[in-house]
C-alpha cells in the first residue's frame, strides 16, 4: 500500500521531534513516506508519459476569439498569458490530445451561428496546422500516430446543435472538416433536443425533449461517426439520446449529480445508462460542478472519481477539464499542467495503473473506436435527406427557395428580370406565415 | 475530344436539384431525369470532361442564411459524386482532372456563385476551400459588403465601393494564398479592372461572352479581353441566348462568332466553354443540352480552327489557369493567413 505525503516539511517537523523510538519512528516512517513520494511523482510521471492523456473538453478557441479575434498572428502559444492553456503547459501536464470546442454563443442561434462555427472551425485548424507541436487529427489511427510522433493531437467538437442550424447537410460538411463530436446543445435548446439550462427562452417544448428531427440527427450522426456529446444536455435529451444511439455517447465535460448537485452533472439512473450504451463520462474540473460553492480541491474531484468508479466501474471514466470555457478551478489544477496532481491523488485513494490507463486515454480510444465501427457498419446507409418542418426551424432567417414550377426562371435569368424570383420568394414566405396563423 | 477532356466553367445543375427536388437526390434519378439541360446520358453524348458545378444560393440569401444555404449546395454536389462514383469523380485540382479523364469519368469540381455565400468572412472561405470549392464568383447580381456586381453598370444599382472594398482586396489576396481561383463572371467592369491588376494569379470568367459581339453587361469588353490575354487567364463562353445575340434567339453559329471573335481579339489561349446549362432558360438552337456540345466543336473546325486552338478552348486553357494558380498558391505556402473575421462597413 503506498503512503504518499505531498507536505515536504513534515520531513523537516520530523527531524526535530524528540530523541526517542517516536522520533526515530517518525523519522523512518517520513524518510520512507519522502522516498515513496519521490518515486510516486516519477510514478505519476511514468504513468502519464506512457498514458498520456486526451482531455474531452477545451475551450482555447473561444478565449482566441474573444481576446484576438482569431489573429493568431498576435500570439504566441507557446506561452500564454491571462489563460490557463498553452503548448508549453500541456506538455507539463502530459495531455497528448484534446478535443477543443468551436463553441459560438447561444446568442447566434436563429442568426450567424453557422458562419461564426466555420470561423472557429479555422482557427483550430489553423492553430494546429501552423504549430509543429500540434497535429489535426480525425481518427483513431491518426490519434494513435500522433502519439508516437510525439505531436500533441487536437481534435475538434462543436459544442451545441445551434451551429448546425437545424441542417443535416451542414453537419455533414462540419465533419468533412474534421469535426468528430457535437454536443447536442449549449445553454439553449435547439428545434430538436432540450438544454439542461432555462437561461435561453427558446424553443421550449413539453414532453419532445429530443423531437423526431433530433433522432434524425442523433442517426446520421452515428451513420457518419461523429461522436455524440450529452454535456449540456437535459436529462430527458440525455436518455432519448441514450436509448436512440447505436454507437456509445460522451459527456465531454460533465460529473456527478450526486457528489455536487447541480443540473449540468449527470445522476445516477444516467450513469447506469451510459454504462449499458458502454459510454464515457468525462469529468468536468470546474469548481461549481466539483463542490457545488466557489472553492474546491483535488480531494473534492477525485469524490467524483471514486463515486463513479464505484457506480459504473472506472472504464467509463475520463477527463473533460473545461479549461478556458470556465473561471475557477480546484486548488492544485489551476491550469493544463496540473492533471498529474490529480493522477497522483488516485494513485493515492488506490487507483490501479490499469484504471488510471483507462481514465487517461483507452476509455475514450475505446469509444472512438467503437464510434468508428459503428459507421462502417452503417456504410451503405445513404445520406439522410430529412429537413427539419420549417415551424419547427421557427427560425425568420430561414428562407424558403422551393420553387413550384420546374420551368421557372432560374439563377442567370434572374439577374435580368426582376419580377420572377422575388416575387416567388415573397409567395412562399405568405403562404409560410399564413400557415403559422393558422395553426396559432 | 478524345486527347483532351472538355472542361465546362458553369453548369446550374445543383441549383436544379434544389428549386425542382429540394435536394431530395434519394428520391432522382440523374440517368432518367428528364425536364433539365443535363443528365448522365447527355453528358456522356456531351463528352463532357470536366464541369464546375455552380454552389448557388440566391442573393436574397443575403444577410440571411446564406452560409447554410451554401453549404447545403456544397453537401449535394458531393452526394451526387457520390451516388454516381461511376460517372462522377470529385476533383481539386488540374492533375484530378486529367486522372478523371484518363478513367473516362466526368471530373467534378465546386464553384461558389456569389461572394454572399460567404458573408464577409475569410474564415468561411478558408473552410469552402477545404470542402472542395476552387472557384469563388465575386458577386451574383447583388453588391456584397466588399465588392460590386455587373448591375452597377446598367445604372439599375449604385456603386457602393467603386470595385473593390480594402477587405475586398484582402479576399483577393486570401484567394491567391489559398490557390482559389477568382471568378470575375457578374462583377462590374471597375471589379474586372482592379482584380486583374491585383491578383498574382490569373483569373476566369466561368460563364461570360463577348461584349462587342452582344453589348450586355454581364458580357467582357475587349479592352478586359487583352488584359485577361496579357495575365493568361481564361473567358469561359456563355451559351445563354441572351448574352449571345442579346435577344431570346440565338444558333449554334451565333455562338461560334463568340470563339471567334475572342480568339481575334485576345487569342486562343484564353477561351473556353462555360455553357450556364440549367441556369438559363433560352439556350442556342443546335445547342439545346449538354450532349449538343461537340457540335459546337465541329463548326469551329469548320470555321478554320486548329486542333491545338480547339483542345486549347476545350481543356488546356483551364488547365493551364488551375496550374498556375495552384503554383502561386505554393509559393505562398509560408505566408501567414489575413485574418480580418468582419468587414469594417458598415
Amino acid at each position: 500500500m503506498r503512503v504518499l505525503r505531498s507536505d515536504m516539511s513534515s520531513w523537516k517537523r520530523g527531524k526535530r521531534a524528540s530523541h526517542s523510538f517516536w522520533k526515530q519512528s517518525i523519522e523512518a516512517l517520513v524518510v520512507f513516506s519522502l522516498c515513496v513520494k519521490i518515486s510516486g511523482c516519477s510514478d505519476v510521471d511514468e504513468l502519464m508519459s506512457t498514458y498520456p492523456l486526451i482531455d474531452g473538453h477545451n475551450d482555447l478557441a473561444l478565449q482566441l476569439r474573444i481576446r484576438h479575434n482569431n489573429c493568431l498572428s498576435q500570439v504566441d502559444l507557446h506561452n500564454l498569458s491571462k489563460v490557463s492553456t498553452d503548448i508549453s503547459r500541456f506538455k507539463a501536464g502530459h495531455v497528448q490530445t484534446q478535443m477543443f470546442a468551436v463553441y459560438v454563443l447561444c446568442g447566434a442561434q436563429q442568426k450567424d451561428a453557422v458562419r461564426l462555427t466555420l470561423e472557429q472551425i479555422d482557427v483550430v485548424r489553423r492553430m494546429c496546422t501552423e504549430y509543429q507541436e500540434f497535429e489535426l487529427v480525425t481518427s483513431v489511427q491518426e490519434l494513435k500516430d500522433s502519439k508516437d510522433n510525439g505531436k500533441i493531437a487536437c481534435l475538434i467538437s462543436i459544442e451545441g446543435g445551434h451551429s448546425i442550424d437545424s441542417s443535416l447537410p451542414a453537419l455533414r460538411m462540419f465533419y468533412q472538416l474534421g469535426v468528430r463530436s457535437m454536443g447536442l446543445t449549449h445553454s439553449c435548446n435547439t428545434p430538436w433536443a432540450e438544454s439542461s439550462s432555462n437561461f435561453y427562452p427558446v424553443y421550449k417544448r413539453e414532453n419532445n425533449s429530443l423531437t423526431s428531427f433530433g433522432k434524425v440527427v442523433v442517426e446520421e450522426m452515428n451513420r457518419l461517426g461523429m461522436i455524440v456529446d450529452l454535456s449540456h444536455t437535459s436529462w430527458n435529451t440525455s436518455s432519448a439520446v441514450l436509448s436512440h444511439s447505436k454507437a456509445p455517447v460522451i459527456f465531454s465535460h460533465s460529473s456527478s449529480y450526486s457528489i455536487c448537485n447541480h443540473s449540468r452533472n449527470v445522476p445516477d439512473n444516467l450513469l447506469l445508462e451510459l454504462k449499458k450504451n458502454q459510454g464515457l463520462i468525462m469529468v468536468n474540473l470546474h469548481n461549481t460542478f466539483v463542490s457545488c460553492r466557489d472553492e474546491a480541491n483535488i480531494s473534492h474531484v477525485a469524490d467524483h472519481f471514486d463515486y463513479i468508479r464505484k457506480l459504473i466501474g472506472a472504464e467509463s471514466i475520463g477527463i473533460g477539464g473545461d479549461y478556458e470555457g470556465a473561471t475557477s478551478f480546484p486548488h492544485g489544477l489551476e491550469d493544463v499542467s496540473k492533471y498529474p496532481a490529480l493522477i497522483q491523488e488516485l494513485l493515492r485513494r488506490n487507483w490501479t495503473e490499469n484504471e488510471l490507463a483507462g481514465v487517461l486515454r483507452n476509455n475514450f480510444l475505446r469509444v472512438f473506436e467503437q464510434v468508428e465501427r459503428v459507421r462502417d457498419q452503417l456504410s451503405s446507409k445513404l445520406p439522410s435527406e430529412v429537413q427539419i418542418p420549417f415551424e419547427e426551424a421557427h427560425n425568420p432567417c430561414r428562407l424558403i427557395l422551393k420553387r413550384p414550377d420546374p420551368r421557372s426562371p432560374s439563377s442567370d435569368q434572374s439577374s435580368g428580370a426582376e419580377g420572377g424570383l422575388p416575387a416567388l420568394l415573397i409567395l412562399a414566405t405568405v403562404l409560410m406565415l399564413s400557415r403559422i396563423f393558422l395553426i396559432e | 475530344m478524345s486527347e483532351t477532356p472538355l472542361i465546362d466553367g458553369h453548369n446550374d445543375l445543383p441549383w436544379q436539384l434544389l428549386s425542382q427536388f429540394n435536394n431530395q437526390l434519394n428520391k432522382v434519378d440523374l440517368n432518367t431525369l428528364a425536364n433539365t439541360h443535363t443528365n448522365i446520358p447527355k453528358i456522356k453524348d456531351g463528352r463532357l470532361g470536366a464541369q464546375f458545378w455552380a454552389a448557388y444560393v440566391p442573393c436574397d440569401t443575403q444577410y440571411k442564411d446564406a452560409v447554410r444555404q451554401t453549404l447545403e449546395q456544397i453537401d449535394v454536389i458531393h452526394r451526387m459524386c457520390q451516388k454516381y462514383p461511376e460517372i462522377f469523380m470529385f476533383a481539386t485540382s488540374s492533375q484530378d482532372i486529367l486522372d478523371a479523364f484518363k478513367m473516362n469519368k466526368t471530373a467534378s469540381l465546386i464553384g461558389v456563385e456569389g461572394g454572399h455565400s460567404l458573408d464577409s468572412s475569410l474564415g468561411t472561405l478558408r473552410t469552402m476551400y477545404q470542402l472542395g470549392v476552387r472557384y469563388l464568383t465575386l458577386t451574383h447580381s447583388c453588391n456584397t459588403p466588399w465588392v460590386d456586381n455587373w448591375l452597377v453598370d446598367t445604372g439599375s444599382e449604385p456603386s457602393e465601393h467603386k470595385g473593390l472594398s480594402s477587405f475586398g482586396k484582402q479576399v483577393i489576396a486570401e484567394m491567391n494564398r489559398l490557390g482559389m481561383l477568382i471568378d470575375l463572371a457578374h462583377v462590374s467592369e471597375e471589379v474586372m479592372n482592379q482584380v486583374l491588376t491585383l491578383s498574382k494569379a490569373p483569373v476566369i470568367f466561368s460563364h461570360s461572352s463577348a461584349y462587342t459581339i452582344c453589348p450586355h453587361k454581364r458580357n467582357v469588353p475587349d479592352d478586359v479581353l487583352r488584359r485577361v490575354n496579357e495575365t493568361k487567364g481564361i473567358v469561359m463562353v456563355n451559351f445563354y441566348n441572351d448574352y449571345v445575340t442579346c435577344s431570346n434567339t440565338a444558333s449554334l453559329s451565333d455562338v461560334a462568332d463568340h470563339f471567334d471573335h475572342i480568339k481575334k481579339v485576345a487569342g486562343a489561349d484564353i477561351i473556353g466553354f462555360g455553357g450556364d446549362y440549367d441556369g438559363v432558360p433560352r439556350v442556342p438552337e443546335g445547342l439545346e443540352d449538354v450532349s449538343k456540345v461537340p457540335n459546337l466543336v465541329a463548326e469551329l473546325l469548320k470555321r478554320g480552327w486548329t486542333d491545338e486552338e480547339v483542345k486549347a478552348a476545350l481543356g488546356n486553357n483551364l488547365l493551364r489557369v488551375m496550374s498556375e494558380v495552384e503554383k502561386v498558391r505554393n509559393k505562398c505556402t509560408h505566408a501567414r493567413t489575413q485574418i480580418h473575421t468582419h468587414t469594417q462597413i458598415t
